[in-house]
């Protein structure tokens, strides 16, 4: 036992000796990636790399997982010193926040025009990693929106799938109110921290915060104005409508837990976490997400998503931007594998005819759920999510007791823009 | 005892037994839902389950957890040691030694403890990008090891140790190093167990540094891994808790051993 303390004293001072001073040498033709979520990001990746091994065998694909929040930190942190040592040479980046990376440090990303066919992407996607002339993204997975509804409980409440299809938020918070009443499942969960609902409703109608020039877009935006009173709509009908949850894991609990009847707002992200109840199999259906009820509000829009962006401080530039010239935007059997393996939704246009995209999934009760996304995906509006969404979010999350308490919504709009205002200053 | 006191005890009782509840519940939280499915924990249960090992296997499988907790390990151990062994001498020589500027200088490091380590991250990062020390242990042992809090915490100390034990020493013939060392240092174990479970933690739950210098997988500490594991879009609460609960033991034992010292350190005991 003595030996045994001894011998691994000894290898604990010997191998801190060596880690102590010395930085690990980074290999010849090592692509180092960062991204979140090792399941869905690092599985995709993983296997975009085993697949790079027979483009090009010399080339090593390196993965570090970081958490999203981390990832950006890092990122930040390093682009403010100016110091590149460290830094990927690949790195995912979370569409709502590319715009703001993309101009708030210019020259640090490699434009990738000239070596992807951005054609090949959903045009709503290739915009976010846009500026000027240049695109800077490989897009990746998208947020397309759908409208996941238990079809046991809306049955019992007499509503099947064509009642769901391409409706307006109005008419879903006429039938959410009506399948409360009559199951006594709340159709909604509603975090009162989350500004998601509300830039999917908006975009929805091709509106967004800023205008394409980037100026504030809120006061005389009639697509904001009538998301605001959609929105107030709902709050306003309460527990006759919606469950209040606080957090991720309440807000999927609400549903995997069968509380909750549908999951309205959500990208197609979060198909695993709705068939992670195995028990609730052949319960779900999706439908397109409502629209606004104006005129060019269309029944599709976006909720998160993320793209691979290439660092101009990278010394493995060519190989980087061949490794997703070759894999990423070339192998359309690719697209299949990671949508079966890890339900990553990909926006690269040609994997629509392959074969996963057009399965039969007996979660959904045998709909062709990918299929849908699919037609869904191409509709979405191309918004230009500019640099400060963040601050804006912050100002609508400030003004939703008032929309709850069912203020003046001219008011809310002049209050939600002079404090998104004074934040962007 | 008379009935009103009587009542008003037991209220205090009740009191303290609820705070002592939530206080607790947390962390029974976590030993449950350790033991739960990631939808089980999602949907709120409370009683223990029979995921243990499935969630146990799931981070292994994910987390390479032997390094995980060889890097953590060797950053909180060396850290620990230095920080203390270098801030106690500190704070020991501020007390004892004359100076002129002593005290203007130390109220010079008690003003740099108001600066925030956001201000001071990227200067820092810089220094030791410079010095060519990011991704190693150093860049996470060195800016830690000279603590102003606890050069404070032991300056104070210091100031309940009896000078007349120092003059003994030096009548026998100790020199200032023999006294430190085979004087100040037993008698101040109980400020020196406080000053060891203070810094522990400190360094085993250090996040934001160790983030930003630590740049590959092999070098990743506990507090990373737990943090990236939460990070994911269905992430699997079951193999969280796992983590945390192995994140969270090491400082927990370290307290329970040290409790009787670093309460008796707290409250100023010498012996």
């Amino acid at each position: 036992m003595a030996s045994k303390t001894k011998t691994f004293t000894r290898a604990l001072f010997a191998a801190t000796a060596i880690h102590l001073f010395a930085a690990p040498a980074v290999l010849a033709g090592e692509v180092t990636v960062w991204f979140w979520d090792t399941k869905f990001n690092g599985a995709a990746m993983q296997e975009a790399a085993n697949r790079y091994k027979a483009v090009a065998p010399d080339t090593t694909i390196t993965l570090v997982d970081l958490a999203k929040a981390d990832l950006e930190t890092k990122l930040q942190t390093q682009f403010a010193s100016g110091v590149t040592d460290g830094l990927p040479d690949i790195v995912l980046i979370d569409d709502l926040r590319a715009q703001l990376y993309l101009q708030s440090f210019t020259g640090s990303f490699e434009p990738l025009n000239g070596a992807i066919d951005h054609s090949q992407f959903a045009p709503y996607k290739v915009a976010v990693a846009t500026v000027g002339e240049n695109i800077y993204s490989l897009p990746f997975d998208s947020g397309v929106a759908g409208f996941y509804y238990r079809s046991d409980i809306l049955a019992e409440a007499g509503y099947a799938a064509a009642d769901m299809t391409d409706i307006t938020w109005d008419r879903f918070i006429e039938i959410g109110i009506d399948v409360k009443a009559k199951t006594g499942h709340p159709l909604l969960s509603i975090d009162m921290a989350n500004a998601a609902p509300f830039r999917m409703m908006l975009q929805s109608a091709g509106s967004w915060y800023f205008t394409p020039e980037g100026e504030l877009n809120l006061v005389g935006n009639a697509a904001f104005k009538k998301a605001i009173e959609t929105y107030s709509k709902m709050l306003q009908a309460g527990d006759t409508l919606w469950k209040p949850v606080s957090g991720w894991a309440e807000y999927t609990g609400a549903f995997t837990g069968g509380e909750v009847a549908a999951v309205p707002m959500t990208g197609v992200w979060i198909t695993g976490t709705v068939k992670s109840a195995a028990d609730q199999a052949g319960k779900w259906a999706v439908a397109p997400v409502p629209r606004l009820d104006i005129e060019g509000s269309v029944n599709a829009t976006n909720h998160g998503g993320s793209s691979w962006y290439v660092l101009s401080s990278s010394a493995e530039k060519t190989e980087a931007i061949d490794f997703l010239a070759q894999v990423w935007a070339k192998d359309a059997d690719f697209y299949q594998k990671i949508l079966v393996d890890q339900g990553a939704f990909a926006t690269f246009l040609p994997a629509r005819e392959g074969a996963a995209y057009s399965s039969a999934d007996d979660f959904f009760g045998g709909q062709t759920v990918w299929k849908d996304f699919s037609t869904w995906v191409q509709q979405i509006r191309p918004v230009n999510y500019g640099i400060f969404a963040g601050e804006v979010d912050a100002a609508i999350l400030a003004q939703l007791p008032a929309m709850a308490a069912g203020e003046n919504v001219d008011t809310i709009i002049e209050n939600i823009a002079a404090q998104a205002k004074s934040a962007m200053q | 005892m008379s009935p009103v006191s009587r009542i008003l005890r037991s209220a205090t009782y009740l009191g303290l037994g609820l705070a002592a509840l939530i206080s607790v519940f947390p962390f029974y939280w976590m030993l449950v839902s350790m033991t739960n499915s990631a939808v089980e924990v999602a949907n709120g249960k409370l009683t223990f389950g029979d995921q243990l090992i499935a969630n146990f296997q799931s981070l292994l499988t994910e987390v390479d957890m032997v390094r995980v907790l060889f890097n953590s390990t060797v950053i909180t151990l060396f850290g620990t040691i230095l920080t203390v062994a270098l801030s106690s001498a500190a704070g020991y020589g501020f007390e004892i030694f004359r100076s002129r500027f002593k005290d203007h200088l130390f109220s010079l490091l008690l003003l740099m403890l108001s600066i925030p380590f956001g201000a001071m991250m990227i200067p820092l990062f810089v220094m030791f990008a410079k010095a060519g020390l990011l991704n190693s242990f150093a860049a996470i042992l060195l800016p830690g090891i000279a603590s102003i809090f606890i050069v404070f915490y032991f300056r104070q100390a210091t100031k309940a140790f009896p000078h007349e034990l120092r003059d003994a020493a030096r009548i026998d013939g100790l020199n200032e190093l023999q006294i430190f060392l085979r004087i100040y240092l037993p008698v101040m174990r109980s400020t020196y167990a406080a000053a060891t479970v203070i810094v522990f933690m400190a360094n085993w739950n250090a996040y934001l540094w160790p983030l930003i210098v630590l740049q590959t997988n092999d070098m990743k500490t506990i507090t990373l891994v737990v943090s990236s594991l939460v990070s994911a879009y269905n992430p699997n609460y079951g193999v969280v808790s796992v983590a945390a609960v192995i994140a969270t033991l090491p400082t927990c034992l370290v307290f329970f051993i040290l409790q009787r010292s670093f309460v008796e350190g707290l409250t100023g005991g010498v012996k």
